[in-house]
């Protein structure tokens, strides 16, 4: 599905952001890029939908080469949900707002009318089609940049970010909409910097530093190489911290979500009770 | 990008010249090119401008404004010459005809003209690439008594240029990702193209002049007197220098 070879990347001032990346993500997997600021995280992203051009090397999105595809074209395979949502809300309607990529790509309007209803459904907008963007919460607006991503029909979708300045609940709606629509079979790539949303919902995990990948694996992997975490300023997440200070002790396994560590805890206190009764 | 006017840090003479040494100085040009009244002293003007932009350093940044304040001449020139009957006719634009006659008074005028608005002009970008933003508002409140707000508006306006242009880019990379494509020749469908960024960058922009209020309202602003962390005094350059300038302005008064 994404397939990156020996990626390069400079800006025009000489930096360079990206070194040598080979990264292959197949179809239907969750992948979540962490790392520290500055790491290129986002020209990573950026250069996926062909934002930008790779300096060197190649990537491929279904086939198509990014340097020789314009990126109005790759938005048909491949949608992106930017930080602010207000870099692209410009409409009067959400309808209108949810209805622009579908209008660019040259869909026909009884098709439109009913892929923007679809759209606005999964994120929980359908009742707010007719509202202004701008009247909306932070959150609202956040859910209508993923309504305008989500009615292009993608296959893959990359989230740069999704959940940044907003509250959690509001995140973890975004979080459980993208989780419902990786179960649909949608490949997804995201960038955050939420340990605990990365232990709960990604299933491969790739840490970028300086440019390189230092770890790729599977998030159970990736999340206890504690060292390679640190050196990004990143912390696993507090469930797998507790589970590693019960172990110490010889109590239960590698944990890494707080269900995960609740199951633990439960089945515990069940045989410690069935043993009382006994 | 466009060719940006901002200030060049380099260490040469003319950088370190006080600010209203440089102020008088764009005077000085003013007064002189209208002092003349033949194309070939302007023109004097005009290289002296160019050899300051040279010894500063900062030749290469002011080319393209120097460049398009030509190109703008030439237009003067062409909207000028024909329209000159006086004197003697010299040639005419479409040989063996009697259209576009050029007169030697016409031809002399609307070099003068030309001449005179890029040597007077290109001392504004020289100025602001020589002189820190800071300094400037400095001089221009302190010695010059414009009030502290007007001076703050001018530098804030000059200062997010850059921002916004970082805001237009990240709007535009939004939009392409939706499929949005901004090439097209056709100059109606341009303004309706422009749009979707229009509107992001307006509300982003009132968003950030909001928060820049408020935050500037926190620390103080507009509280009181102000004082200045910075002195900037006149030294014996800026004597020198102007001396040498009033000299040309009243030799150029007198002897022309």
């Amino acid at each position: 599905m994404i397939r990156i070879n020996n990626l390069c990347y400079r800006y025009r001032n000489g930096n360079s952001v990206l070194k040598n990346l080979n990264i292959n993500i197949k179809s239907g997997e969750f992948a979540a890029i962490i790392g520290q600021n500055g790491a290129g995280k986002t020209t990573l992203l950026k250069n996926l939908n062909g934002l930008l051009k790779p300096t060197e090397g190649q990537v491929l999105i279904c086939g198509l080469d990014t340097s020789k595809t314009k990126t109005s074209v790759l938005a048909k395979k491949i949608g992106f949900l930017f930080q602010n949502p207000d870099h692209q809300i410009f409409c009067s309607t959400v309808f209108d707002e949810i209805a622009f990529g579908l209008k660019n790509t040259g869909i026909s309007p009884n098709e439109i009318e009913s892929m923007v209803y679809n759209a606005a459904k999964k994120v929980g907008l359908e009742s707010y089609l007719k509202n202004d963007p701008f009247s909306l919460s932070k959150g609202q607006r956040q859910r209508v940049a993923l309504a305008s991503v989500l009615a292009m029909e993608t296959d893959i979708l990359v989230l740069d970010e999704p959940t940044t300045g907003q509250d959690y609940n509001e995140g973890l709606e975004i979080m459980e909409i993208v989780k419902e629509l990786n179960a649909q079979g949608k490949t997804i790539v995201m960038v955050t910097h939420d340990m605990e949303l990365v232990a709960k919902y990604a299933k491969r995990v790739i840490i970028l530093m300086k440019g390189t990948v230092i770890e790729d694996g599977t998030t159970e992997e990736v999340l206890s190489k504690e060292e390679s975490l640190a050196q990004s300023n990143l912390k696993p997440p507090q469930a797998y911290l507790l589970a590693k200070k019960f172990q110490k002790q010889g109590f239960f396994r590698n944990t890494y979500t707080v269900e995960d560590m609740f199951e633990e805890i439960i089945s515990y206190l069940r045989g410690e009770q069935n043993a009382c009764n006994d | 990008m466009p060719a940006m006017i901002e200030y060049i840090q380099k260490d040469s003479f003319f950088h370190r010249l006080h600010p209203i040494t440089k102020i008088l100085w764009t005077f000085g040009v003013l007064i002189i090119s209208f002092l003349f009244s033949t194309p070939l002293p302007i023109f004097i003007i005009l290289l002296s401008n160019i050899l300051i932009a040279v010894a500063s350093g900062i030749f290469k940044q002011v080319f393209p404004a120097i460049k398009a304040l030509f190109l703008f001449s030439l237009l003067l020139i062409v909207f000028q010459i024909f329209f000159v009957t006086e004197g003697n006719t010299l040639f005419y634009a479409i040989p063996f005809t009697n259209i576009g006659r050029v007169t030697d008074v016409g031809l002399n005028l609307s070099l003068v003209m030309s001449f005179r608005m890029v040597a007077t002009v290109s001392t504004i970008p020289i100025l602001m690439m020589t002189t820190p933003m800071t300094d400037m508002v400095v001089v221009l409140v302190e010695k010059l008594k414009i009030p502290f707000k007007f001076a703050f508006m001018f530098i804030t306006a000059l200062r997010f240029i850059p921002t916004l242009l970082g805001e237009i880019e990240q709007i535009m990379q939004a939009q392409m990702s939706r499929g949005y494509n901004s090439d097209t020749r056709n100059p109606f469908k341009k303004i309706i193209i422009i749009i979707p960024l229009a509107i992001p960058l307006l509300v982003s922009s009132i968003k950030k002049t909001e928060k820049m209020a408020i935050s500037m309202e926190a620390r103080g602003f507009a509280s009181g007197p102000r004082s200045y962390y910075k002195k900037i005094m006149m030294k014996k350059e800026d004597y020198a220098s102007l001396f040498v300038l009033i000299s040309v302005i009243f030799i150029t008064a007198i002897v022309f």
